[in-house]
């Protein structure tokens, strides 16, 4: 087998040297904007799991305050109702009110973790942290607001087959700042929803 | 500036004893079981086993709660002598969404299989971390709204003059009682799911 030889010339790279230095630096450059081009967008996810914080913070606060204060006292007496109605007088509300009350605190305790993904939006470690707290603390809001909602429902219609009488009738302030203050913690849920699809969607390497 | 040369003899032809093989370039790599991709596969059979369970826990509630039922022997004047999940709207809602919930979760299955096959795709992880999460968000409130309504059943309300009613329907209450603790722990199940999804999706 006859063997075929080439020959390729291989000119000596003079003028390329210099520059050889500037195309790494290019491509560290390059680098830097794939970098902020990935976290570009992750970046304003952050942004917005921020702002939403805040949303929550202002929704959840104004619940647990509402409902604190949902005390009623009527002018005149009856024979078997009690006269004044208040949160404490159901523990369902009780519940509801230190529950929404430990979900705002927890807002605010994860406002900078927060900031944290903001400022370096690339890393796992907060989002995951932030996922996982938030599913818990969905968790412990829903529960919060749907007990409450179906002693609110009880409470404005009553229930023929147990014999429980709607006691809205007579408590109507009482009555309209309860439902209130579970309408503002529902929306807290939804709420704590988009954050958590926020944070997972974040968390997605390409 | 000096041009140099350099003499690189390139074969035109391969020697003869290669002709008709086919040179081994390298072993093909199972890419979906190799690093991160295993690890992956083992959260999501994991997944998938939770999911089962879930499905078992979920239609459990449905089907206690619905057949809860009890008529008592004797005639009393103030109370109703027949108690079932019916007479309470909240538990109607709770085995209509127990019901969903467990329907979601067979939906949701051939995923899960999806993600085990391929263990290194992240579209359905992410698809089944929204729907779980939802999903969570039902199962709780259902949950526990019957629980505060079996609450009160079991011990009344003085301030409203809410009757204990679980004082003569002691079945009913007892089957309740079974159905919420059974929808609670389908909700810890679905958490896990939630937390094991957003892990895996970290891992690529």
């Amino acid at each position: 087998m006859a063997k075929e030889s080439t020959t390729i010339d291989v000119g000596e790279p003079s003028t390329v040297t210099k520059s050889s230095s500037h195309v790494v630096v290019d491509e560290k450059k390059k680098g830097f904007v794939a970098a902020a081009a990935g976290g570009g967008y992750k970046r304003g996810l952050a942004i917005f799991d921020f702002l939403l914080r805040l949303a929550a913070i202002g929704i959840t606060i104004g619940a647990s305050s509402v409902m604190f204060t949902a005390e009623e006292t009527l002018p005149f007496f009856t024979q078997f109702l009690q006269f004044q109605a208040g949160y404490d007088d159901f523990p369902t509300f009780q519940f509801f009110v230190i529950s929404i009350a430990i979900v705002a605190s927890y807002l605010v305790l994860s406002l900078p973790f927060s900031i944290v993904s903001i400022v370096r939006p690339l890393a796992v470690a907060p989002r995951l942290i932030l996922l996982i707290s938030d599913t818990v603390i969905l968790t412990l809001t829903s529960a919060a607001a749907a007990a409450a909602a179906a002693i609110v429902y009880l409470a404005h219609n009553g229930n023929a087959n147990t014999n429980w009488l709607p006691i809205c009738q007579q408590f109507g302030d009482f009555c309209q700042a309860t439902s209130t203050a579970v309408v503002a913690a529902s929306i807290s849920v939804v709420f704590f929803i988009l954050l958590i699809v926020i944070s997972a969607v974040a968390l997605k390497r390409h | 500036m000096k041009n140099e040369s350099t003499f690189i003899d390139v074969p035109a032809e391969s020697s003869s004893a290669m002709k008709g093989k086919a040179p081994l370039i390298g072993v093909a790599k199972d890419h979906t079981t190799t690093g991160s991709g295993g690890y992956n596969r083992g959260l999501s059979i994991f997944d998938f086993l939770l999911r089962l369970a879930a499905i078992v826990a979920a239609s459990v509630a449905a089907g206690t709660m619905f057949t809860s039922d009890e008529t008592l022997p004797f005639f009393t004047q103030f109370l109703q002598f027949e108690a079932g999940y019916d007479d309470l709207p909240t538990f109607q809602f709770f085995v209509i969404a127990m019901s969903m919930v467990a329907g979601y979760i067979v939906l949701s299955l051939p995923i899960s299989v999806v993600t085990i096959v391929r263990p290194l795709a992240a579209a359905p992880r992410l698809l089944l971390l929204v729907l779980d999460t939802a999903i969570m968000g039902l199962t709780m409130a259902a949950a526990s709204s019957a629980a505060a309504i079996s609450y009160v059943a079991h011990n009344g309300n003085q301030n409203t003059n809410w009757l204990p009613i679980c004082q003569q329907f002691g079945d009913f209450c007892q089957k309740t009682s079974g159905a919420v603790v059974s929808s609670f722990v389908a909700v810890v199940f679905f958490m896990i799911l939630v937390v094991l999804s957003g892990v895996a999706l970290k891992r690529h």
